[in-house]
């Protein structure tokens, strides 16, 4: 074995064999566990920011071992499985050192972390996976290393939560198995292919074809809370916020988001995609869930089920992005894996934030909330209008690949779509920003704490404001190498062939 | 690297010291020398205007999709104009706001959007134009709620939804104008953009978009809630720098000068220009509060620069001197309108001698005359170089424009004459004393704005100093005030009979009735349906009610559904009449 090959090994077991140290250490070896986490991440970081300059270079990471007969376990790196891997370690880093403040003193630390970590070390194999079958097992083990996450607190609603999730995320993963053994009957081949693998099969199974897409994408579909699947997104946010963090910027509904662009752009082909005629379908589906995860947030008074709801809006940009089967719209859907995923988790952040210093949940509660806590409004004020679309920020600018990428594909109509659900966003972020610094504050807040210097804990207030700085510099960057923005090209340029 | 080179580097600097002093706030904001410094933070936006050479151009590839900063003939008048406006009311804030508790507050959205405004003006591409645009729109929310009055939340929660719609409808814009260009330049946008098939749209959407800010009839709006409830200084730059950027956004966006916009544009720009300056003069003059009169001086204004571009349209040959006649209306109606919304910041505080009083009076009567085009000022000669170009259109159209043009006057001394009524410097009217940080700057603005018209150009001077000049400037302004008494008259006729006059804001006012009319209608057919124990009754309600919550929720969505739908309505009204036509 090369070191090259054992790379992608590396980065799944630096999150792996601490998170499974982790399951063993007694509860109170807070040093022992906060050390085994930060090694793991500080190395698994620097083992992607590597293979990140690797792939750049031009060199090939891969590994591929026997699993069934005729089936291999492939894990290799190319620009979008980099792409996807970094921001998972990017903010992997950050949830990390929140979750260790946020969870300061609370019961059942090792199992948080220990099932934090496999839920990493999903993700990453979901980014790395080289064929639909690793996919598969990857995607599996993410929805159960995330159930104890989402039941973590064992209330009766995290625990209801927790069933809802579990019901729709294992039905997804049963039909995405169905669609990927039908279509293994067919092919032959799981393995991911810039292009595709499936252009040969275009004439004989047209229908056979058809059917596969919509049982993958259903099954994808699940996790990236495409309308009507997005039941269970709003009900897991009784989640500790790190988590509700961590499943809405980057593993799970990242995970469908990310698998979506797999299936059209590795495994069909957006070329063939678009001669089935399956990519008109999902994008009109993707701008319906945008507008409806917009409208749905409208009515929400609680600021994680507000958040939510936007998160079911925002993610399908991507999917739209990718269905619109132009090279420009692919760039900015691409990189809205990225630009949401930064400016979500730094909401959730702020939520987290709010509610652990001041016991703030709902909306009308964060009256005047600007004076006590700037440095967290201030984050949520960026991330707000990085959501609404307004420049520099890093949501502006998947924005306007899309609109751009939509004019480009005769598509004007994406560019109404895209505006009603900037309206929108605007409707339900500004009010409560408006709330938060312009008000009054009410005399006492719910459940106020203390923190000594800062206006909250360090380890909750660093990560809140480095995420929004990030999400704040990618825009303003965007034309810098290895920006979010310009590694999405790179990642369209190869399935586009210009 | 060469002196030009060189000298290229003090454009970034422009928006990024303002910036860089609003962050200062941010971090330490009790922090007085920043306070005391934040004004001069536009000082290198006025060096540049003043001493480096036009046609001054700094590529940053690296930032946003390629950035570009540069300075040309028209950025140039914007940035002398601009930053001289946000350095005055910025000297002038410093004193009048010394006693206010969220001074730093205003300070740090001050800077901000000075930021946005001074940088926009340097932004030679799309992207960074926008961000400046919004950067500016934004934070001037900040300045209008300020004192955070009833009032102000509702003026500030009409211009924030204004404000939203422009940034959508420019967002609209400028991604087919790059698209249909393949670049984010300006420079190589106007050219294609005169052949682009998709020429129409992005015009509707720029000249709704830009109109927003601009305050062309229909969307001026939020201008007469928003200047009057801002704070002083705030207002002068709101209603003399930042309502420029919108006209700075046609100017660099459209093909202006190219000879293949349709006529019909130039007609719909005329006709709604003209319309603006007496439609806001009418419900202008029966106004109470001074800022108010003031703003829809404004919005009369704007009417003659529109009417301006429209003319531009239609004589694209003769567009260089237009936009020389445009630049120069710009900066004289900056300087006229910031002298004298601090002139009436001034009057309001507290002057001890009847010295005091006259020199007071005095600073007020002369920006006013000067936008009433009275002798030897800015406005005669903007009147005369209008009237020069409206001579070349065609034979019935010139000869009404220029009638039109000499009939503003009146509609512009209407409007100062009720202004300076209503600012007449009384004693005892305040107990703020007047400082010199108030006076000085305001001075300034005066004294910019008498010499402004002999430094304009080459022959500015002479035409100011010319017989024909005065003599027409004289004859109408006589006709001018001769309706002035008219309308005295008539004003007093109304208030003595209490007719319904028309509120600020007029149209708005219309939509929130309308809106509020709606709901309240629906509400009670509701309640009806649930007296009456009708089938599904309840289910209406609870349906209803769920509907009805985000509408009635804090920040009034009904607001936003009637201004925005109002505002679409009237987009595909002007995009039918251009197509029509």
């Amino acid at each position: 074995m090369t070191w090259n090959a054992a790379l992608p090994l590396l980065v799944l077991a630096s999150s792996l064999v601490p998170g499974l140290i982790i399951f063993c250490l007694p509860e109170d070896s807070k040093r022992t566990r906060t050390l085994l986490n930060l090694t793991g991440v500080g190395l698994k970081l620097a083992l992607v920011a590597f293979m990140v300059w690797g792939v750049d270079q031009g060199a090939r990471y891969e590994i591929r071992l026997p699993l069934l007969p005729g089936l291999d376990f492939v894990l290799r790196a190319d620009a979008l499985s980099m792409f996807f891997a970094l921001l998972s370690s990017i903010l992997w880093l950050a949830t990390t050192v929140y979750a260790i403040g946020y969870l300061e003193d609370s019961p059942n630390r090792s199992r948080f972390f220990g099932f934090f970590s496999l839920c990493m070390t999903a993700t990453l194999g979901i980014a790395l996976s080289g064929n639909l079958v690793t996919f598969l097992l990857f995607y599996e083990l993410l929805t159960l290393a995330t159930y104890p996450l989402v039941v973590h607190r064992g209330t009766e609603t995290s625990l209801r939560a927790g069933r809802v999730y579990l019901s729709y995320t294992v039905t997804g993963g049963v039909v995405l198995l169905a669609g990927i053994a039908w279509l293994y009957a067919l092919a032959g081949d799981l393995e991911f292919t810039a292009q595709g693998f499936v252009a040969g099969l275009v004439n004989d199974h047209q229908t056979a074809l058809v059917a596969i897409f919509a049982l993958l994408i259903a099954g994808l579909g699940v996790k990236a809370a495409l309308v009507p699947l997005h039941g269970w997104l709003p009900q897991a946010m009784v989640a500790p916020a790190p988590v509700s963090a961590l499943l809405h910027a980057v593993a799970v509904v990242k995970a469908g988001a990310f698998g979506i662009v797999r299936v059209i752009h590795d495994v069909y082909g957006i070329e063939t995609a678009a001669q089935l005629g399956v990519t008109a379908p999902l994008a009109a589906l993707a701008s319906a869930t945008i507008v409806y995860g917009s409208l749905k947030a409208l009515y929400q008074t609680d600021l994680k089920r507000r958040l939510a709801f936007s998160t079911v809006s925002q993610v399908s940009y991507i999917a739209l992005g990718v269905a619109i089967a132009g090279p420009v719209a692919t760039i900015g859907g691409i990189a809205h894996l990225v630009h949401q995923g930064l400016m979500k988790v730094t909401l959730f952040f702020c939520a987290g934030n709010l509610a652990e210093t001041l016991g703030i949940r709902d909306v009308t509660e964060m009256r005047g909330v600007g004076r006590r806590m700037p440095w967290t409004m201030a984050a949520f004020t960026l991330g707000a209008f990085g959501m609404i679309g307004a420049p520099p920020m890093a949501g502006f600018f998947s924005k306007w690949y899309l609109a751009s990428g939509a004019l480009e594909a005769g598509q004007a109509w994406v560019l109404v779509v895209l505006i009603v659900s900037s309206l929108l966003n605007a409707a339900y972020f500004l009010p409560v920003l408006w709330t938060a610094w312009f008000e009054d504050p009410a005399e006492a807040w719910p459940a106020e704490r203390f923190y000594g210097r800062f206006e909250t804990a360090t380890t909750l207030l660093v990560p809140t404001v480095c995420t929004a700085v990030i999400s704040l510099a990618v825009g303003l960057f965007a034309s810098m190498p290895f920006s979010p923005l310009q590694w999405a090209g790179l990642v369209a340029s190869l399935e586009y062939q210009q | 690297m060469t002196g030009a080179g060189m000298q290229a580097w003090i454009l970034p600097l422009i928006p990024a010291v303002p910036l860089v002093m609003a962050c200062g706030l941010l971090i330490w904001p009790r922090q007085r020398f920043l306070i005391a410094f934040a004004p001069w933070a536009a000082l290198s936006g006025l060096i540049c205007s003043v001493a480096v050479t036009p046609s001054l151009a700094l590529d940053l590839p690296w930032l946003l999709l390629g950035a570009r900063l540069g300075i040309d003939q028209t950025a140039q008048v914007f940035l002398a104009f601009t930053s001289l406006l946000w350095l005055t009311a910025g000297v002038f804030a410093t004193g009048s706001l010394k006693d206010d508790e969220n001074k730093t507050r205003f300070f740090i959205f001050f800077l901000l959007a000075m930021a946005g405004n001074l940088g926009l003006v340097v932004a030679q591409d799309m992207l960074s134009f926008y961000v400046f645009f919004a950067l500016m729109s934004f934070s001037s929310y900040g300045l209008i709620v300020h004192s955070r009055t009833a009032e102000a939340q509702r003026a500030g929660r009409v211009y924030i939804i204004m404000v939203v719609a422009g940034e959508l409808l420019l967002f609209a814009a400028l991604v087919m104008a790059a698209q249909a260009a393949g670049s984010v330049l300006f420079a190589d946008v106007r050219p294609t953009l005169a052949n682009a098939p998709t020429q129409n749209w992005i015009v509707v959407l720029a000249l709704t978009g830009f109109g927003i800010k601009l305050g062309v009839l229909g969307l001026h709006v939020w201008l007469p809630l928003a200047h009057p409830v801002a704070p002083t200084p705030a207002s002068a730059v709101l209603s003399g720098a930042m309502i420029k950027a919108g006209l700075l956004g046609w100017l660099k966006l459209l093909p202006l000068g190219a000879d293949t916009m349709p006529i019909e544009w130039s007609v719909l720009l005329m006709g709604v220009g003209v319309l603006a300056v007496f439609y806001a003069a009418v419900v202008g003059v029966t106004q109470q509060n001074p800022k108010t009169v003031l703003a829809y001086s404004s919005v009369s204004q704007m009417g003659l620069v529109t009417v301006a571009v429209g003319l531009g349209i239609a004589l694209p040959q003769r567009w260089p001197e237009i936009l020389a006649t445009i630049l120069f209306l710009a900066l004289h109606h900056a300087l006229a309108k910031s002298a004298l919304f601090l002139g009436v910041g001034v009057a309001r505080s507290h002057l001890t001698t009847k010295w005091h009083r006259w020199c007071v009076a005095l600073g007020l009567v002369l920006p006013a005359l000067a936008l009433a085009g009275a002798p030897f000022t800015g406005g005669s000669l903007v009147k005369e170089l209008l009237g020069a170009e409206a001579g070349f259109l065609l034979a019935p159209w010139s000869n009404t424009l220029k009638l039109l043009l000499s009939w503003s006057v009146v509609a512009t001394v209407l409007l100062m004459a009720r202004f300076l009524y209503l600012t007449w410097p009384r004693a005892a009217a305040a107990d703020t004393p007047a400082t010199y940080s108030m006076s000085i700057p305001w001075a300034v603005l005066i004294a910019t704005l008498l010499l402004a018209p002999f430094y304009a150009g080459p022959d500015s001077a002479d035409l100011v100093w010319s017989l024909s000049t005065v003599l027409s400037s004289l004859s109408t302004l006589a006709l001018a005030i001769a309706g002035t008494v008219v309308g005295a008259w008539i004003f007093a006729k109304i208030s003595r009979h209490r007719l319904p006059l028309p509120p600020a804001g007029d149209l708005v006012v219309v939509a929130e009735w309308a809106t509020c009319f709606v709901l309240k209608a629906v509400d009670h057919a509701v309640r009806h349906l649930d007296r009456r124990q009708r089938r599904g009754a309840t289910q209406i309600k609870a349906g209803w009610a769920r509907l009805r919550w985000p509408l009635a929720f804090d920040y009034a969505m009904d607001l936003a559904w009637s201004t925005a739908s109002l505002l679409f309505l009237l987009m595909g009204l002007v995009f039918i009449l251009a197509i029509a036509i």
